[in-house]
């Protein structure tokens, strides 16, 4: 077992340095989407270490399996035609307009199918027992990155999205063995066109590449073999399927060996490469601690995952029980990703998750939209996100919510909502003291303290009538455009 | 502006080139010089900003535009054959001269045509041709045909080029997202759909900045700190070796995060100010059709004219993807393009900027040459380019492509669109086009001067 690194050593708290309110708001902000108050107050009662017991205590199954009435709507899609096969007998005997209409219905209730599968992610992620499953979800669909602008199947992107929650903290081998079969991910990384006769060395690529090694760490030569080991496999247009007849069985070398690979001999062969564990490990720090990532620290990391057997809920457990996890440099570094930052206003202002339509437009300008990530490297994060032109939108994205105008609508869309009495909008109740009430607020939001001129500035946009639900709503609406706010 | 070498290891690096070379480089070594590390820390380049730097407007004609039905070959009789019903007749077009002619709503555009302030660009296209949307898209926007996942483009690539600061200003987008031919690695310019929308909508606009952009922030507006290292050419083939494809150079806490996003909401605030400011104040010449197209189309000529040191602006006009019930559809496009040309071309008159404004119109693909059972056409591969603004060589570049001698159904390229992009580049933009475009594509000379 290796020996932990000072910075990874757990976080014990001490006089000098408590398990305060800031630290577990930000467990619930990293190792999930935001805490409420009440989630706050029972992270504080557990302390570190059960906390983060607590949040990894979810089972490796899908939604399904774990409520199958939890699922996303997907009508739309239900009598169209799953596979290629399929697809292909249901033209047979149409006219070509037929099956350009055919085709264009298809398309649409795919994209209908899309959406509300976006939605149900959404709700879950805001609403769901495992706020820390739901988190990793969204990592991996990064990391293992795939999108609808190109699988246009909704079955498939779904089932995709199942794969990953089920692996999320669970065997990364495996994980790897498993997205490798992944319809979506076969089709995304054109692997279903990769034939004995004719290679395609998409997958093999970025599989090395982006999901496992790193640059480097390979050649090409390497990456042409390891095509020639995933030939053949392809799906039926539901499940994986593995084509004998079109599978390379010669001799392949590989990492300096040799032997008639297939693909889950070149993935264990990967797995066994030492710039995996760091690779996979530095990644997940990255996302969950801190863009600032020493290489002994790293080193660390994969140490740890590697002896964990890829296992990933230890390697979890390590960073977010560790003193770098909770260190000054740590607590409110970290950019929140647009999802982080609409999920997380909607838990904190205890919302309803607002129309998809309203949310769609702004997310996309914000430049996160699940399904759809912008390439096979996922989204970068960090400073990334932000530019003149996303500030604004996130900013008025987070105004609107609580209670705002929406963006890119002008007042009248509002009051013809309110004039409809279909004005659900966020109304916080006010107070006795503006001090107060702007510290619950700082408090609830932030997590964290903010300067004290700033604080000046909140209490005195009270203009001394704290019990004025639209001053307390106008003093929110600022907390929000902060750009503290942006921060967790 | 040269900056001062501070260190003894920069004058090691590059005194002796910087020897070699003055502060100013003249032309004729640019090629040279530029191939190895800069040593002057600025752009042999143009600099961007200043009101006397040409601009180029790129209009995207988004959906695959009918090259066959907005440079009609009406001379030629496999024109009629092939599209029996959506063939149009000769003598309701604009007649170019025997063989060619453009439609009726082109009759606004007649007189930048007569002044040869137009030109038309036949048969643009390139290698083994993408037929999807996305896919041919980003390979006109990325300009490296051969590579997926490239995650910047030709633009944005001519911003990291020639752009010492990271100043978002040097490039407009008006639309919902910034298009990937924008995208630099070190630049991202501004993008938005409605002006409008390019502000904080917040009530308490004086607290929010109070809060939001401190008083004692520097705003990035000019040029920022200062870089020591030479202007490398961009990474071209959208793998960094740093999967991180941004190294922050300063280290990662909340107070460093924090300076960041103050100075980005400082810049937003400043820009946002005084975009409004100009397309407040502006009085267009010029009559704007509706529609997304003809106000950014208005927004950009407000942008111009208030001397907004912006080198590209980008709009676009959808619609395009004409399956179906092409015949009205594809004439109302055409109208509303020629509409927000004419407007915009007589608003850069009326501003004297119609000599350092270069408007280039384009599109994924055109379609197929034989119409559809719908009334409409189906994607295909060549088709043509437009160009609006200072005087051309020539009204019509190239032939048009032969009806006949197809690929697979869909007229064949003559023109690599890299080559129209290395000559805008290289003979309005004055830069060297060969760092963003990854090897020297062939220049042709359009501009009469």
């Amino acid at each position: 077992m290796a020996r932990l690194h000072l910075q990874l050593q757990p976080y014990v708290p001490s006089e000098a340095d408590p398990f305060d309110r800031v630290k577990a708001s930000h467990l619930l902000s990293r190792a999930g989407f935001g805490g409420t108050d009440a989630e706050i107050d029972r992270v504080l009662s557990l302390g570190p270490t059960k906390a983060v017991d607590e949040l990894l205590d979810f089972p490796d199954t899908s939604a399904k399996d774990q409520d199958p009435k939890d699922q996303p709507d997907l009508s739309a899609i239900e009598d169209l035609p799953k596979s290629m096969k399929a697809l292909r007998q249901m033209f047979r005997g149409m006219s070509e307009e037929e099956r350009k209409l055919a085709f264009q219905r298809a398309i649409v209730a795919n994209v209908r199918a899309l959406t509300e599968c976006g939605r149900w992610w959404m709700h879950r992620m805001a609403t769901g027992d495992y706020p820390l499953q739901e988190k990793l979800t969204l990592f991996w669909h990064g990391h293992f990155a795939t999108s609808a602008k190109d699988e246009r199947s909704a079955f498939l992107m779904f089932k995709q999205n199942e794969l990953l929650r089920q692996y999320a903290a669970g065997d990364f081998f495996q994980f790897v063995k498993s997205i490798s079969r992944d319809p979506a991910m076969l089709d995304y990384l054109n692997n279903t066109q990769n034939h004995k006769r004719k290679p395609n060395e998409n997958y093999a690529r970025e599989l090395m590449e982006l999901f496992t090694l790193g640059i480097g760490n390979y050649s090409e030569t390497d990456i042409k073999e390891a095509a020639r080991a995933f030939t053949g496999w392809t799906h039926d247009g539901e499940d994986f399927s593995f084509d004998n007849d079109d599978h390379d069985t010669g001799t392949k070398r590989f990492f300096g060996k040799q032997g008639t690979f297939d693909g889950d001999d070149v993935i264990t062969l990967i797995c066994k490469h030492p710039a995996c564990q760091e690779f996979i490990a530095g990644k997940l720090y990255r996302f969950f601690v801190s863009d600032q990532l020493d290489s002994a620290v790293q080193n660390n990391l994969g140490q740890v995952f590697w002896d964990a057997k890829y296992k990933l809920r230890p390697l979890l457990r390590t960073m977010l029980t560790s003193r770098i996890f909770y260190a000054p440099a740590t607590i409110g570094a970290q950019i929140k990703s647009p999802v982080q930052l609409v999920i997380g206003t909607v838990r904190k202002l205890n919302l309803t998750m607002p129309q998809t339509g309203v949310l769609a437009g702004a997310l996309n300008q914000m430049g996160q939209v699940p399904f759809f990530p912008p390439n096979v490297k996922g989204w970068p994060g960090g400073r990334a996100w932000i530019n003149t032109s996303t500030l604004f939108v996130r900013q008025n994205t987070a105004v609107f919510l609580a209670g705002g105008s929406a963006p890119g609508t002008g007042r009248r869309f509002m009051d013809r909502l309110i004039s409809a009495g279909l004005d659900t909008r966020f109304q916080p109740k006010g107070g006795a003291s503006s001090d107060k009430l702007v510290d619950e607020w700082v408090a609830r939001l932030m997590g964290r303290p903010i300067d004290s001129d700033k604080r000046r500035v909140l209490i005195d946009s009270l203009a001394g009538q704290p019990s004025r639900p639209e001053n307390v709503k106008n003093m929110i609406q600022l907390i929000v455009a902060m750009p503290e706010y942006q921060l967790c | 502006m040269p900056l001062p070498i501070t260190t003894r290891r920069e004058f090691l690096h590059k005194g002796l080139a910087l020897v070699a070379a003055g502060a100013s480089v003249p032309a004729f070594l640019q090629q040279t010089v530029f191939a190895i590390d800069n040593p002057l820390d600025q752009a042999l380049t143009q600099k961007p900003g200043g009101k006397d730097d040409r601009i180029l407007v790129v209009v995207q004609l988004a959906g695959g535009n009918d090259g066959l039905s907005t440079v009609i070959p009406f001379g030629d009789d496999l024109y009629y054959r092939n599209r029996p019903a959506l063939g149009m007749p000769a003598r309701d077009l604009l007649k170019i001269d025997n063989y060619l002619g453009v439609p009726k709503e082109f009759v606004r555009l007649k007189s930048l045509f007569d002044d040869r302030r137009m030109s038309i660009i036949q048969g643009v296209g390139y290698p083994n041709p993408n037929r999807s949307h996305f896919r041919s898209m980003d390979i006109w926007h990325s300009a490296i045909p051969d590579r997926e996942n490239v995650a910047n483009g030709w633009l944005g690539r001519y911003f990291d080029c020639t752009c010492t600061g990271i100043d978002p200003h040097v490039g407009v987008s008006i639309g919902e997202t910034l298009p990937l031919a924008m995208k630099g690695d070190r630049v991202t310019p501004l993008s938005f759909e409605k002006s409008e929308n390019y502000r904080y909508n917040g009530a308490d606009r004086a607290r929010y900045e109070k809060l939001s952009t401190g008083t004692n922030v520097v705003p990035d507006i000019e040029v920022e700190a200062p870089a020591t290292q030479p202007i490398k050419p961009p990474v071209m083939l959208g793998r960094s070796r740093n999967p991180r494809a941004r190294t922050p150079v300063e280290p990662i806490n909340p107070q460093t995060q924090l300076d960041f996003l103050t100075r980005t909401a400082t810049d937003a605030r400043v820009s946002s100010d005084t975009i409004a400011n100009l397309i407040g104040k502006y009085q267009p010449a010029g009559e704007y059709p509706g529609g997304e197209f003809g106000e950014g189309l208005r927004t950009i000529a407000a942008m111009i004219a208030g001397g907004l040191s912006t080198r590209v602006y980008y709009v676009s006009l959808g619609g395009f993807d004409t399956h179906a019930g092409q015949a009205n559809r594809h004439a109302q496009l055409m109208d509303q393009f020629a509409r927000g040309i004419q407007a915009f071309t007589t608003d850069l008159k009326k501003q004297e900027n119609s000599d350092r404004v270069l408007v280039m119109a384009f599109s994924e693909f055109g379609r197929r040459v034989t119409q559809n059972a719908s009334g409409g056409t189906d994607h295909g591969a060549a088709g043509p380019m437009f160009l609006f603004g200072p005087e051309m060589k020539t009204s019509v570049i190239g032939q048009h492509p032969s009806l006949a001698n197809l690929d697979q159904g869909d007229l064949k390229y003559a023109v690599d669109f890299r080559n129209v992009y290395a000559s805008i580049l290289q003979n309005w933009m004055d830069t060297p086009s060969r760092p963003i475009l990854g090897e020297q594509f062939k220049v042709f000379p359009f501009l009469k001067t």
